[in-house]
């Protein structure tokens, strides 16, 4: 039995490096993954038909379709986060990849990362990609608060991937988790204010469905956009300052802010690595 | 970026008293009113491969994720470089790897993408080329995972627990799906990492396997262990085992009783088949004395101990009788 081995000083490359690694792989991926583009086609499919609806002006150089429309863009992580994170996730554990990262010594919150860092990238590219093919040509300008519009897409992410994590224990498949994961996406998408007006229910209704994590990140798309104050309704909404706008968001960021603390909490409680049950 | 500078007592996982690098004490596991496992312990040395052998369902895999850090013990206690690896902490994950029951891999990857992103990940890699080359893919770098066969896949598996150099290193099944050339170049690559003083622990269906790397083995059946022990002592244990074919001319109550040896007989087609398993005693030279006096009793009868046999007992002889539950029979 040999009992010498020799010293050796372990250089961990770091939490925030091994993320952007891990989210390299998973672009990689992404694109080898057919489903992850039909996640990805949904939301530019719901922009495409927002547009379609009539261009009465809500807001200054603003009509309906293209509130709708950006209120879609706002939300396009609905898509990737809860549909491609559970769906992958679902299919790893099954497959025993994520054990196998745990066993490997990559920590909890870098595998949470990298898939959360996929949906990032890839929800600001099909932002991008609404904002140059279709706005652009329709005469529609950059949004007046780019810092804004980037933050509505980086916690719609982290909100929306937590929440497809969180679904990954109903499932047992990666197609058994499309499913669990389409109901309650298809209830935040439309609830989220863009296709179905929130300012046409009663105030409190009204209060209350603005709880609903889909609805701030459509909102503070909408008011990166427009300039004005949409929070609570464009309909009537006014214009502010950049400060003002800012102040104006507070809320929905905290309540994006509120969702992630939940979230993050039943994913590290709820989450299952291992498919092998006792 | 983290740095975790140890001692050499650290980098071993033995300190100036030998400490082992894995200690499991009476680790029990329930689910409910199932108890998967009842009262396991052993310990894991650096250098050194445990063999856990058991039946479908022994506990084995449920020991081995306690120590993973995926279940807390529901009652006992292990410890890993002397700390409890429940949820993998800083500074147990990055000394530990494992190869799972399953293979565990990404299939829309290639090989060579598989150990990158490993290899990118890990705390202190081995060069991925030297990984490949070491478990024989090197030709097979380019290729998806998906396109590689069983045995293939069981070899990356192997590479990527190899490629952050495990001061611990747990094998559940590692040879499954593999061929003979396979396993025999897996042994060749464990053996060196227990040359490279990495404690090991293995589980496997393969005993010849067990016979071939472990310092140690317990054999576990129902959660419980039913032998352990080194090799050597649970063979010997045992016992030694001396058969012939009983000539016609004598009767059974005739055969001799000798002193250390459990004398059985059993019918083999036409014949009947004598056993005297020789336990205790001289483990060098008891089966000597029981041949010698066989020899005697057969000479002074003017008979013959025709095919007579002499061996000793087999593992596989140990896990039928743990596994039929008469472990009590077999010393340590």
């Amino acid at each position: 039995m040999t009992t010498a081995a020799p010293v050796r000083t372990r250089r961990s490359p770091g939490t925030a490096r091994q993320v952007l690694r891990l989210t390299r792989t998973e672009f990689t991926l992404f694109v080898r993954y057919k489903t992850a583009w039909m996640f990805l086609a949904l939301p530019l499919f719901f922009a495409f038909i927002a547009l379609q609806q009539p261009d009465d002006e809500i807001v200054a150089g603003f009509g309906m379709g293209e509130m709708t429309m950006i209120s879609v863009m706002g939300i396009t992580s609905l898509m990737l986060g809860m549909g491609h994170a559970s769906n992958v996730f679902t299919s790893r554990r099954e497959a025993l990849v994520l054990k196998r990262f745990r066993v490997s010594g990559v920590s909890q919150p870098v595998i949470f990362g990298g898939i959360i860092g996929v949906v990032t990238v890839f929800s600001l590219l099909a932002v991008l990609l609404m904002a140059l093919v279709i706005l652009v040509p329709l005469g529609g300008s950059p949004p007046r608060d780019p810092l804004m519009a980037l933050a509505s897409v980086l916690l719609g992410s982290v909100v929306f991937t937590l929440m497809g994590l969180a679904l990954t224990p109903l499932a047992r498949t990666s197609e058994s988790a499309q499913l669990v994961g389409m109901v309650p996406m298809m209830i935040l998408f439309f609830a989220s204010g863009g296709v179905f007006p929130l300012e046409f229910l009663p105030e409190d209704v009204r209060q209350v469905v603005g709880l609903i994590p889909s609805v701030p990140p459509a909102e503070l798309m909408q008011a990166a956009y427009t300039g004005y104050d949409v929070f609570g309704g464009a309909t009537g909404a006014e214009e502010k300052s950049y400060l003002g706008l800012w102040a104006a968001a507070l809320p929905s960021i905290a309540i994006m802010l509120a969702w992630i603390a939940l979230l993050a909490l039943a994913v590290r409680r709820f989450f299952v690595w291992d498919p092998r049950k006792p | 970026m983290t740095t975790t500078a140890r001692t050499a007592a650290e980098a071993t996982g033995s300190g100036p008293t030998g400490e082992p690098a894995v200690a499991v004490r009476d680790l029990h596991q329930r689910y409910g009113d199932f108890e998967a496992v009842k009262g396991v312990s052993f310990e894991i040395h650096p250098g050194e491969l445990f063999a856990l052998l058991g039946t479908n369902g022994a506990g084995k895999t449920t020991t081995i994720e306690t120590l993973e850090g995926f279940r807390r013990p529901s009652s006992g206690t292990v410890r890993v470089f002397g700390r409890d690896p429940h949820g993998q902490p800083s500074g147990v994950r990055e000394r530990t790897n494992a190869v799972l029951q399953g293979s565990a891999l990404m299939e829309d990857l290639s090989v060579r993408e598989s150990l990158d992103l490993a290899y990118d990940l890990a705390a202190d890699p081995r060069p991925t080329g030297e990984v490949l080359e070491l478990v024989g893919l090197a030709d097979k770098a380019k290729v998806l995972v998906r396109q590689l066969s069983g045995g293939q896949k069981r070899r990356l598996d192997l590479a990527l627990a190899l490629l952050t150099r495990p001061e611990v290193l747990y094998l559940d099944e590692p040879t499954t799906g593999m061929d003979a050339e396979g396993r025999i170049d897996t042994w060749r690559i464990i053996q060196g990492l227990k040359d490279e003083g990495t404690a090991v622990l293995l589980t496997t269906h393969y005993l010849e396997e067990a016979e071939r790397l472990a310092d140690r083995l317990a054999i576990m059946h129902r959660g419980e262990v039913g032998v352990e022990g080194t090799l050597e002592a649970v063979l010997s244990g045992w016992g030694d085992r001396v058969g012939f074919a009983l000539a016609e001319d004598v009767r059974t109550a005739d055969l001799p009783g000798l002193p250390g040896a459990e004398l059985s007989v059993e019918s083999r087609g036409d014949t009947l088949w004598v056993t005297y398993t020789v336990t205790g005693g001289d483990t060098e030279l008891r089966a000597q004395h029981t041949v010698t006096a066989l020899l005697e009793w057969a000479s002074a009868h003017g008979t013959a101990l025709r095919r007579l046999q002499v061996r000793g007992a087999s593992l596989e002889d140990v896990f039928l009788q743990v596994a039929d539950g008469a472990a009590d029979l077999v010393g340590d």
